[in-house]
């Protein structure tokens, strides 16, 4: 059959279609033949349709189909033997017969479906057989006949290998039959694989990738001797060791060829089990050093790690047996490795090292310096191979990530990642997205599962590992996302809420530490950070009152730690922001104010002035500006630590701040405010009793009114007058008796008088109701009669 | 039966990390249909975090909210009842019933919600309502010590409001119960 | 068979002594026709009985009666070549007359036959008894062949031969069969080890040529017959392969080694080695084999059967 391949797929299936019909036909006359009990005619027929397989003109896939319709028939050929051995009707030198046949195709078929026959029925003659069939098949030396060939030899005498050391039925002397199966499978192993290389180097250069994929189509062919070496129940460890893997490995080392190791190697991972592999690893990973340079051991390697990480993790109690250091040998060996294999792209040895340390973890969990071993170890590959930073979106990148991601996920206790040395200056070699990405993996794993930084150093350590979130780096690119950016800074924001140390000192130092990270992040991170910061700073404060009994230094630390407040504060000013500033200032007075440590009132004076010059330089729109006056109204409201000297000029502050705001409205509003303030405003002199101070309160709220009627709109008036008959009804009932009826009468009957004029709309009939209800509050008041405050001569 | 979460004074992320993990196993998407925000939540994450538990969300501004778009105050109609919000950083004094009461006045509601003081509040006065849901997270306050996470679930059913106040006590959230009929 | 229509004899038999026990093998008479014919060996007695059988009524007068053994070499392309080595007379009835059929009885002891039987392309040998009934006008004849066969028994000792071929920087092989000497029913055990490739091998088959030798001198004819076709090699070995080769001589129609038989004839044969490239040139290597006849071998057992059908070379 000396065609030349034929390519086109109608004349490829017009063929196959030619081939089959011939077995067909072939096979009916050798049926019949053999109905009749004419064998030698049957035979005859056999080899007629037998020499089908001589073809040279189907693809692979086409052989196959081929070969599949064959088999079938000489399945019945061979059972129909078997009957007639059987029932004693033997044609005496079959087995001689057949090889009268002058086609090396037919003849071989035919003496294997012989051969296998006479195993079954004279079990004498198994192991001669046996040896004669593997080696006769040497015979066809073309790739794709003979690997179908020996398949059929391998499918053939699948159930007659023998299989148990001791063949107790024979009591053979000599080497026991297991011994002969596998050198058997080893064999026809050798030459398939042999015959498989072979196709690699057949036909044109040009159609290296063609000749490549039909080779992929075949390998199956190859693995099922591994297979079947795995099916044979007296191979245990000992002879796994010694003979089989050695023989299988010699085969796929010495083939030197990169699809057939790639393949093989992975086959032998799969095939064999989990226990072998754990007594075989150096030989194993010996061999992978020795592969071709194509090949990319480090998917075996992986493969095999992964698989035995598995069976770790299945097999609760005993799982790897103490004595296999399992994780020594990995390592070791996958150093050795990547030393012989000095073409090995660094993203595969870092590729490796992920593995391994992956296996570290499934084993050997409380062991964390073999994770740490494999970092240095990765440290040294990349000093050796000259790499200082690696490319960003390189291949490389990527895997150094992973590497460094695996102890975060794994431990979910980012404590222990800090505990690895190398971890950090490994992480240095990323390029800046990883390095970011990195961080934010690990503040998002630290709030995940609540863990706390309790030290100064453990937080140093950390905020070195997310610099990229904390500051500029020298390799950042120019353009940011806005997005990205708030997030991830919220992301360190809501972290530093995680650095907490039960020792309030220590908690102190922690602060310090992050503070000094936090203010080289440049005026866009501060806003972000340094105002957690100082509320961690005051709730540190707190818990030093807390524990004021048992720390008699609580005092000067408190007052060190607003001090530093006050720095941070300032310097988040220079973000040039005020309101937030504004707003800390606020709430570090307030908290001074109320733990009443040595010096309290200055504190809290300074930061209320600070509060205030903030206000009048540097906030100007209008409606800022009157959210800050009231704000610091109130705050000067509520604290109890001023004494008059302090106390007065703040008073005059927020009056004068009150009435100097632009809009009219918001100067009614904002005096009214400050009414409170000479109310229920506390100074230290009053022993805990409220100043009650009626006059001013009434000034204030004579003022509100006077302001409120320069104002244009009627409806604002109206609002305000209403707002301010509330108040005047608050004080009353609150014991200003400068509130008197009269004053509330003429107010009342301004509004109403006010009212009638106004426009009906929804805002006037808000107002309406607002008034109403204020009406209808006083009424309450004058029909409970009880109470003092009665609202007697009030005109409703 | 309508729920209506009330929640405020989350400040993530100046002064807190982030909800417990116990308050957030109980707060299921699509179980309630309004939530109600006293206010300082402070960043757009907390509002989209809102957001997934219900699509109606009402927020006043804090002191500390970035988004200036938020009102000082609102008004919402939930079945029979008006309720009215405010942050509560505007009230002065913070927190004081008599000038809360002026607000309720101003904003003619049935309920008044209001926060600042991240004290759970829940009261009559003057036969109108008054809730303070305190802080989520238990943020820091300088005016409140010892401040414990907490929330309100307001069921209105007709002219009754039954309040569920959830408490994170130690590690355990306890719950009351508080019952508000219109008058 | 016979012109005897007219005239007083039947017919005339020829009968063997003991044919029904005697071995028996087919052998050509023709290009297309073959019979069974008895199987005698070397100093063996050649006996029987020749049967004249008359007409009912008829009466022979003959000029006497004869029984030859003839043992005939005949060169076919060449009508008068035609030899005959042996001749061995009984005279079995004198010049006389027949009343009625008779058998006559012949022995013919312990007669030489040097010789093989063999039916070739240009040459045949055989054995005949000729009966002859001289008569007053023409003679009347009746032949019956007989085959002989002769045996050997050669040392046991055999060396293999091997040796090794090649074209230089194309391809060397080294080709090594078992013996020099083979019997009829023996098997060519042999391997070829491939020791340089560079030649794209298609195939490679082994191939039995006879070779019939006649005339002598400048008369020499040769002529040449591929008996056996047997390929053991299907695809391209590359350089270290080793192929195995078992062929069984029993599957072919082979007669012994014949050297100038009666300085007539030689019947050679030769294994010739072929090898063919993708495109179809052929290599080849040929070989001398002593073919020779064993005496009967004993019907052999599974086992031995075994043994010997899964024969292979240093195995």
């Amino acid at each position: 059959m000396a065609e030349k391949n034929v390519e086109n797929t109608e004349e490829q299936e017009r063929l196959l279609d030619e081939a089959l019909q011939v077995v067909k036909m072939e096979s009916f006359h050798m049926k019949r033949e053999l109905d009749k009990n004419k064998l030698m005619d049957g035979l005859k027929h056999a080899s007629d349709l037998l020499k089908e397989l001589r073809t040279s003109a189907l693809t692979p896939k086409n052989y196959y189909e081929l070969y599949m319709a064959v088999c079938d028939e000489l399945r019945h050929l061979q059972s129909h033997l078997s009957d007639e051995f059987q029932k004693g009707r033997v044609v005496s030198d079959l087995y001689e017969l057949v090889q009268y046949a002058g086609n090396i195709i037919p003849r071989l078929y035919l003496l294997v479906t012989v051969g296998v026959v006479y195993i079954k029925n004279k079990p004498e003659a198994r192991e001669a057989i046996l040896k004669d069939l593997v080696e006769m098949c040497r015979g066809v030396q073309h790739p794709l006949r003979g690997l179908f060939l020996r398949n059929y030899l391998l499918q053939c005498t699948k159930n007659v290998l023998p299989d148990h050391a001791i063949d107790e039925s024979e009591k053979q002397e000599g080497p026991p039959a297991l011994q002969h199966s596998i050198d058997f499978i080893l064999l026809n192993f050798a030459e398939m694989n042999k015959l498989w290389v072979r196709m690699q180097h057949l036909g044109h250069s040009r159609e290296r990738e063609k000749r490549e994929r039909e080779r992929q189509e075949l390998r199956i062919l190859v693995g099922t001797n591994l297979v079947r070496l795995s099916q044979l129940e007296g191979v245990d460890v000992n002879s796994y060791r010694k003979i089989v893997l050695n023989g299988v490995l010699e085969q796929v080392v010495n083939c030197k060829d990169a699809i057939a190791q790639e393949y093989l190697m992975e086959c032998i991972i799969q095939v064999f089990p989990d226990e072998f592999h754990l007594q075989t690893l150096r030989s194993f990973l010996k061999a992978c050093a020795d592969m071709h340079p194509r090949v990319n051991v480090k998917n075996t390697i992986i493969a095999l790690i992964d698989r035995l990480a598995q069976f770790a993790a299945r097999e609760e109690d005993s799982g790897i047996p103490s004595e296999i250091m399992l994780f020594d040998i990995f390592s070791e060996q996958i150093a050795n490795i990547i030393d012989t294999r000095s073409g090995m792209l660094l993203e595969d040895v870092v590729s490796l090292q992920t593995a391994l340390v992956k296996l570290a973890f499934k084993c050997y969990p409380n062991r964390v310096d073999y994770v740490d071993r494999v970092l240095e170890a990765t440290m040294d590959l990349f000093g050796k191979r000259n790499m200082d930073s690696v490319p960003n979106g390189s291949a490389l990148s990527s895997e150094l990530y992973n590497l460094l991601e695996v102890p975060i996920k794994s431990y979910n206790n980012i404590l222990t990642v800090l505990q690895l040395q190398c971890f950090a200056p490994l992480y240095e070699h990323l390029d800046y997205e990883s390095r970011k990405r990195i961080g934010v993996q690990m503040l998002v794993n630290a709030l995940e599962h609540h863990t706390l930084l309790p030290s100064a150093e453990q937080v140093n350590s950390l905020l070195m590992l997310v610099s990229p979130l904390i500051q500029d780096q020298a390799d950042q690119p120019t353009d940011i996302d806005m997005d990205d950016f708030s997030e991830e800074q919220g992301l360190i924001g809501q972290f530093i809420h995680q650095l907490y140390s039960e020792e309030p000192d220590q908690q102190y130092q922690i602060l310090n530490k992050a503070r000094t990270h936090f203010e080289k992040g440049g005026n866009k991170r501060m806003i972000f950070t340094l105002p957690a910061i100082v509320f961690s700073a005051y709730k540190l404060a707190v818990r030093y009152k807390e524990l004021s009994d048992e720390d008699e230094r609580w005092e000067k630390k408190c007052n060190r730690i607003f001090e530093m407040c006050r720095a941070v504060i300032n310097t988040l000013c220079q973000a040039e922001i005020a309101e937030l500033p504004l707003r800390l200032f606020i709430q570090g007075a307030l908290c001074a104010s109320e733990l009443q440590f040595e010096n309290h009132e200055s504190v809290a004076y300074e930061f209320i002035s600070q509060a205030f010059s903030l206000y009048e330089e540097d906030i100007t729109d209008s409606r800022a500006q009157l959210a800050a006056v009231m704000l610091l109204i109130s705050a000067v409201e509520r604290c109890r630590c001023f004494s008059e000297d302090s106390h007065a000029p703040l008073r005059t502050q927020c009056a004068h701040a009150a009435s100097r705001l632009l809009k009219k409205p918001d100067q009614s509003r904002a005096v009214a405010h400050v009414a409170h303030l000479f109310w229920s405003g506390q100074i230290t002199e009053g022993d805990g009793e409220p100043m009650h101070d009626m006059r001013r309160v009434l000034e204030c709220l004579k003022k509100a009114i006077r302001i409120a009627s320069q104002c244009m709109e009627s409806a604002v008036q109206l609002q305000l007058y209403v707002e301010i008959l509330n108040k005047y009804m608050y004080f009353y009932e609150h014991g200003c008796t400068g509130v008197t009826m009269e004053l509330l009468n003429q107010l009342i009957k301004k509004i109403r008088e006010e009212l009638q004029d106004i426009e009906g709309n929804e805002e006037s009939s808000m107002i309406k109701v607002h008034f109403e209800n204020a009406l209808e509050h006083i009424r309450n008041h004058q029909q409970s009669g009880d109470g003092q405050y009665s609202y007697e001569g009030i005109t409703l | 039966m309508v729920l209506v979460l009330v929640v405020g004074d989350i400040h993530i992320p100046y002064r807190a990390s982030g909800l417990s993990p116990k308050f957030k196993k109980l707060l299921v998407p699509g179980k309630i249909q309004h939530i109600l925000c006293t206010g300082n939540l402070c960043t757009r994450d907390s509002f989209d975090y809102l957001k997934t538990l219900a699509s109606d969300v009402h927020v006043v501004r804090g002191d500390f909210d970035d988004n200036a778009s938020y009102p000082e105050q609102k008004v919402v109609t939930v079945g029979q009842f008006r309720i009215g919000m405010c942050h509560g950083h505007q009230v002065c004094p913070w927190g004081d019933t008599e000038s809360l009461a002026m607000l309720q006045r101003q904003l003619n509601v049935d309920i008044l919600l209001f926060g600042h003081t991240h004290k759970f509040e829940a009261y009559e006065h003057d036969n109108h309502f008054y809730i303070n849901p305190g802080s989520i997270t238990g943020a820091f306050s300088p005016i409140s010590s010892d401040v414990v996470p907490s929330f309100v679930l307001m069921d209105i059913q007709a002219s009754t409001v039954v309040t569920y106040v959830y408490q994170l006590q130690g590690n355990d959230v306890k719950v009351e119960r508080i019952e508000y009929q219109k008058a | 068979m016979n012109f005897f229509g007219y005239g007083a004899i039947e017919s005339v038999e020829i009968l063997l002594d003991g044919s029904d026990k005697r071995k028996k093998v087919r052998h050509k008479v023709s290009d297309s026709k073959s019979s069974e014919m008895c199987i005698y060996y070397d100093g063996e007695t050649v006996s029987g009985a020749v049967s004249v059988n008359l007409k009912s009524g008829a009466k022979l007068d003959h000029k006497g009666i004869k029984v030859e053994l003839i043992g005939q070499i005949e060169i076919l392309y060449d009508r008068t070549n035609v030899h005959d080595f042996t001749t061995l007379t009984k005279q079995l009835a004198s010049p006389g007359s027949l009343m009625q059929s008779k058998v006559f009885s012949f022995e013919f002891p312990h007669v030489e036959k040097p010789y093989e039987s063999y039916f070739g392309s240009n040459v045949r040998l055989r054995y005949f008894l000729k009966v002859t009934v001289g008569r007053r006008l023409t003679d009347l004849t009746e032949e019956l062949e007989f085959v002989v066969h002769t045996l050997s028994t050669y040392p046991e000792n055999h060396s293999s031969i091997k040796m090794e071929v090649g074209i230089e920087d194309c391809l060397h092989i080294e080709f090594e069969y078992n013996k020099q000497k083979y019997h009829l029913k023996d098997a060519i055990i042999g391997k070829i080890y491939f020791l340089l490739v560079r030649v794209k091998i298609k195939h490679m088959e082994v191939h039995i040529i006879k070779r019939e030798s006649t005339g002598n001198g400048p008369n020499m004819y040769h002529e040449d017959d591929t008996i056996a076709k047997f390929e053991i090699m299907d695809g391209a070995p590359v350089k270290g392969e080793s192929i195995p080769i078992r062929l069984f001589l029993a599957g072919y129609e082979l007669t012994p080694s014949m050297r100038d038989v009666n300085k007539k004839f030689s019947v050679r044969y030769f294994l010739n080695l072929v090898l063919i490239d993708e495109e179809d040139r052929r290599y080849f290597k040929q070989q001398e084999i002593i073919l020779w006849r064993k005496g009967d071998v004993p019907r052999r057992s599974a086992a031995k059967g075994i043994e010997e059908s899964t024969q292979r070379f240093g195995a």
